[in-house]
């Protein structure tokens, strides 16, 4: 068999690509080794249920009116109207630092300015001075490493603003530790502060299904269960590849949106990038009843919250790190349709090579899950009102489920530290798209597959 | 195809990307990016439903001569001759 555009993984940037494509060429072949697609962004069935996996909020909303928004350029380029989305704008979310001091964000800009300008008086006058800069920058320009603390820390002289500030940004996107890159913040502020969040109507699936719909009106093809196991190349030129069931099929181009490292892999060579510490997170999701009142924070969407003295993002010691994290409400968004549960979600750091040591002991490594929800619990109570006694469900993913189920190295979700943002890794024909390219969330994402095909290939063929 | 008729074939495949784009003010002699808010990614969506429409290959080098709707208009002439 042979195809112009083979793209390996089904994941939300290789579906993105695929569509793109198929809208003028319909001969593409997206290959992905689960039985499913969506990748970090998929669900799976328990209780007669439906549970979402990834998601929890999708960043930069945008009104139809703002036509060069992100949102809005990727549904023009995709040729998906915006009330197929059924979009509903989140609540409020919060970035709490216990015992410290807390901030409110919505996606009304002017709530987390006034609350900035309230509790950090001496500071408002430099965050000022910083969107500023921030609306000016270009963090697409080539540059090296620019530390945003210092320069955020430079703008705010004060050193808690500046973590809270940073936290949310890290855990919704930073591959690296206790630091972004300059052009990576911008971004991320933009798209979580100045943007902000919203979520589609239906699941996940729902979503996947749509855009799997799009795909196959235009004619394109999709596989599923098919993992590759090599990409055939001589030198710098990819003939194909091989698939784990033996089949060969020959491309003009290849995509790869599975990750840089995964991509060498295949390719048979060391990658010859720097090894740096990879992120992995567990996350909990609790089901409870629908009138469960939360009575501490009834209507927050996401909570980023911090109890430790200073903020730190790295990977910790041990197999979790519970003093920071993430907590996910996903019915609080606006006008969402009444569930008949209500869910709650953790996310916290973990410690791959730890959870590694627990594979091949399934009741050590059932047994640590058992903690991680069971210490994760108390936290999450403590910031929204108990719930335990209505917790009717309740599962936990770690870095050895994110691994198995979507290939990702180690877990991490965020990829190799090291981005590749042209996409371009020196070959002829092949290039990358996804996590890897430094794009980050759904849109982000799915802009990176869009805009691979528009730079690299389409005005190629 | 007539020089109007090109006129309207780039009109049409505009308001397919956004159907939105008004273009009572367009001024043919003005690039259309500025004009009507297009971005790069959007101008390619030119390029390719020419492709895809009438099997014309726009080589990259060749884009700037799309840049406004006189300069297209030019530009395709001899090649739709035919069309």
């Amino acid at each position: 068999m042979h195809v112009p555009l083979l793209i390996i993984g089904g994941g939300l940037s290789g579906l993105a690509a695929a569509i793109r494509f198929a809208r003028f060429i319909p001969d593409v072949l997206l290959l992905e080794q689960h039985s499913r697609v969506g990748g970090l962004n998929s669900y799976y069935y328990r209780n007669n249920r439906l549970f979402e996996t990834g998601l929890h909020a999708i960043t930069n909303y945008a009104p139809p009116k703002e036509k060069n928004a992100p949102l809005n350029r990727l549904l023009r380029q995709l040729k998906i109207k915006r009330q197929e989305l059924k979009l509903h704008q989140q609540n409020q979310s919060e970035i709490r630092f216990l015992d410290q001091e807390s901030l409110l964000f919505s996606n009304d800009f002017s709530l987390f300015d006034s609350e900035i300008a309230e509790k950090f008086p001496a500071s408002h006058n430099g965050f000022r001075h910083l969107i500023e800069l921030i609306d000016t920058y270009d963090p697409f320009r080539p540059l090296p490493f620019i530390s945003a603390k210092k320069v955020i820390q430079k703008h705010l002289q004060n050193a808690l603003l500046t973590d809270m500030l940073l936290c949310p940004l890290m855990y919704y996107g930073s591959s690296i530790e206790n630091d972004m890159d300059l052009g990576q913040f911008v971004i991320m502020f933009r798209a979580i502060f100045q943007e902000g969040m919203f979520r589609p109507g239906g699941t996940i699936k729902d979503l996947l299904d749509l855009l799997l719909n799009h795909y196959s009106g235009h004619g394109g093809k999709i596989r599923t269960r098919a993992g590759v196991s090599k990409i055939l190349h001589t030198d710098k030129k990819i003939h194909g590849v091989l698939l784990e069931s033996g089949e060969e099929i020959t491309c003009d181009y290849l995509l790869s949106t599975i990750g840089s490292e995964e991509t060498y892999t295949l390719l048979g060579i060391p990658s010859g990038l720097k090894s740096m510490p990879r992120l992995g997170f567990v996350e909990t999701i609790f089901e409870i009843q629908a009138g469960t009142p939360l009575p501490l924070a009834h209507d927050r969407t996401i909570i980023f919250y911090n109890s430790d003295k200073a903020f730190s993002y790295q990977q910790p010691e041990q197999l979790v790190d519970f003093n920071s994290g993430v907590i996910c409400m996903p019915q609080n968004f606006e006008n969402l349709p009444q569930a008949s549960f209500k869910e709650v979600r953790t996310t916290h750091l973990a410690r791959y090579e730890e959870w590694e040591l627990l594979k091949n002991n399934q009741d050590d490594y059932k047994a640590a899950k058992e903690t991680t929800a069971l210490t994760s619990l108390p936290v999450a109570e403590k910031i929204l009102g108990n719930f335990a006694q209505n917790i009717v469900y309740r599962d936990t993913f770690t870095p050895l489920t994110i691994e198995r189920f979507t290939a990702k190295k180690k877990g991490a979700i965020y990829g190799n530290p090291i981005k590749i943002k042209d996409g371009d890794i020196g070959y002829d024909n092949l290039f990358l798209a996804g996590t890897d390219q430094g794009f980050l969330g759904i849109v982000g994402s799915m802009l990176s597959g869009v805009s691979i095909i528009n730079q690299h290939i389409l005005p190629r063929l | 195809m007539t020089r109007d008729a090109i006129k309207n074939l780039i009109l049409e495949i505009i308001e397919d990307i956004d159907e939105d784009a008004d273009f009572d003010a367009l001024q043919s002699d003005k690039p259309l990016r500025d004009q009507l808010d297009l971005d790069s990614m959007d101008f390619l969506d030119i390029v390719m439903e020419l492709r895809k429409r009438h099997k014309l290959q726009i080589p990259e080098e060749d884009y700037p001569e799309l840049a406004t709707l006189d300069s297209c208009v030019n530009y395709l002439e001899p090649l739709l001759a035919d069309a």
